[in-house]
């Protein structure tokens, strides 16, 4: 038996942020003056054009527009539901210690809700990584009109901070792939945000804590 | 009607010809404080000194700034060279690290010569400024475009971006010596700041004082208030029909030159003569596409709002449904 755990719409908002996340760093790489310098990576094929720091800026804005409507979207939509299912909750950081390490072998992983901790405690971390990228990111559109004036040391500190913030917006991205593809125990989750659905044995396995509730709402089996 | 920049850059463009100036103002853009125009109707590149004066008083005034690059300078992996001028600092026909502004000399047919001071325009809307991404680039609200050399990494986009390349690199130098010297940055990059020092203290840069010294009224170096600037600049143009250069390029410069030789014909020469820094008159900013999207983040904005509170509502409807459904199915049975 299959239990939703996604709705289209949040599909549709996890990879609006993922693909438009993706070429935004890209993107936003290309505005380094790295490709030039690993020049290498112009002659893979269909990169020639990765030297052209405009293009990149056009790419940029395209799929930052993109990336505001999805995170203005997640944050609203999920606000008037009051979703709190992602939300970190007391105890999270001592069980998603205790869910790495299962994931590794040692120990029995706790039971969980719909959400693992370590993914609410990623969702917070994300979360607080996307939040400064759209802001200082709509502060360096509003800073690039041409009869907007930005005061040197503001536009300075915004930024190296947007700059900083990709770097840790690509380590948290790799980290959130990485772990979901370096644990077969994780493979399910990966197919369910293709799909929406998942395995009821799975859930009553690993999400414990989601299928009692599913079952006192009539959606899972005993 | 609204003047959108590309209008702008259209109408100026006609203007210039005619030897209107349609001011950045008009179109909407920051401008700075002050400007400068370069008079190329009286340089004569210091013909009697062994050295520009504007390009010595720029030297002596700049001089504490140069670089002074580590021994062991590495090359830019994987790449096998660096950039490095602190050998031939002497060098006086080209920009560099140690030389921030120079005076480029155009031969004509006629045997007329034109001698052209160039230094860094000081953009309206500074790609260099824009684009940096360390932010180690601003304009300030004198008009003049700044690098720090506390923050600048050397990746040499500024000049890149620069329509006319004008920020210069000096290897060996600066904050990319502290992170990963071998693998990004590459020094620092030097341009003219317009003696961002001197004309906060309400002095006038140091080549235009210099210039000034020496040829008097006949200057051909006059920086001012903006306004004044402008005003000077196209009185000579309509009462001299003289040309007009860095009014419209780039969507519009801190910096006006003013010549009796058309720059097309200046900047044939200077690109038959394969020289590195030209004077294209059709010069259209970089960053006009990304202003033209900017006005889309507005959609970007409002429709997510509209279509986070239109499914909230459509699902809670749903919810509403499928509850009394339930309810129905209960009491039935």
């Amino acid at each position: 038996m299959k239990i939703k755990r996604h709705s289209i719409i949040e599909l549709a908002e996890h990879w609006t942020v993922a693909v438009s996340g993706i070429m935004l760093l890209f993107t936003g790489i290309g505005e380094l003056p790295l490709y030039k310098r690993y020049y290498f990576i112009l002659n893979i094929p269909g990169l020639g054009w990765a030297g052209d720091y405009f293009k990149h800026l056009t790419l940029h804005y395209i799929f930052a527009i993109f990336f505001l409507a999805a995170v203005i979207f997640h944050v609203l939509y999920h606000g008037l539901r009051k979703d709190k299912g992602l939300i970190p909750r007391k105890g999270d950081m001592g069980r998603s210690v205790k869910v790495l390490l299962a994931m590794i072998g040692i120990g029995k992983e706790p039971p969980s809700e719909k959400y693992l901790p370590e993914q609410r405690i990623a969702y917070l971390g994300m979360g607080i990584i996307i939040a400064v990228l759209t802001l200082t990111g709509v502060v360096k559109i509003i800073k690039n009109l041409p009869f907007v004036y930005m005061p040197p040391l503001l536009n300075g500190i915004n930024t190296l901070i947007h700059t900083l913030a990709a770097f840790l917006f690509l380590v948290a991205i790799i980290v959130h792939v990485g772990i979901v593809i370096a644990f077969k125990s994780n493979w399910p989750l990966l197919k369910s945000m293709f799909t929406g659905k998942i395995d009821s044995d799975y859930v009553r396995e690993r999400h414990g804590i989601w299928y009692e509730e599913l079952k006192r709402e009539g959606k899972a089996d005993d | 009607m609204e003047l959108t920049r590309r209008d702008f850059l259209k109408v100026a463009g006609a203007a210039a010809v005619s030897g209107k100036i349609i001011s950045a103002e008009e179109a909407g853009a920051f401008t700075g404080r002050y400007a400068t125009i370069i008079d190329l109707t009286r340089c004569d590149g210091c013909k009697d000194e062994p050295m520009p004066l504007c390009v010595k008083a720029c030297r002596e005034e700049n001089k504490r700034r140069f670089p002074e690059p580590v021994k062991d300078i590495q090359p830019y992996w994987p790449h096998k060279f660096y950039e490095d001028w602190s050998k031939k600092r002497d060098v006086l026909n080209t920009l560099t690290p140690y030389n921030w502004i120079f005076v480029q000399k155009v031969s004509l047919d006629d045997g007329q010569k034109v001698f052209i001071p160039r230094r860094c325009m000081h953009c309206d809307n500074p790609p260099c400024v824009s684009l940096c991404p360390f932010g180690a680039l601003s304009k300030e609200r004198e008009g003049n475009t700044v690098i720090s050399d506390k923050l600048c990494f050397g990746g040499a986009k500024c000049r890149d971006v620069c329509p006319w390349h004008i920020p210069q690199r000096q290897a060996g130098v600066g904050l990319y010596l502290k992170i990963m010297p071998k693998y990004a940055g590459g020094g620092v990059m030097y341009k003219c700041d317009l003696c961002n020092e001197r004309i906060r203290e309400g002095k006038q840069p140091a080549c235009v004082e210099a210039c000034t010294q020496r040829l008097k009224e006949k200057t051909a170096l006059i920086f001012g208030e903006r306004q004044t600037i402008m005003s000077l600049a196209a009185g000579r143009v309509r009462s001299e029909k003289l040309h007009l250069y860095g009014d419209t390029q780039n969507g519009g410069t801190s910096t006006f030159y003013l010549s009796q030789v058309p720059f097309g014909i200046i900047e044939e020469r200077l690109r038959s003569g394969k020289e590195k820094f030209l004077m294209a008159e059709n010069i259209v900013s970089p960053l006009e596409k990304a202003h033209d999207l900017a006005k889309y983040f507005i959609f970007g904005t409002v429709a997510p709002v509209i279509a986070a509170i239109v499914a909230f509502m459509y699902k809670g409807k749903e919810r509403e449904k499928s509850s009394k459904n339930a309810t129905h199915e209960d009491q039935e049975t």
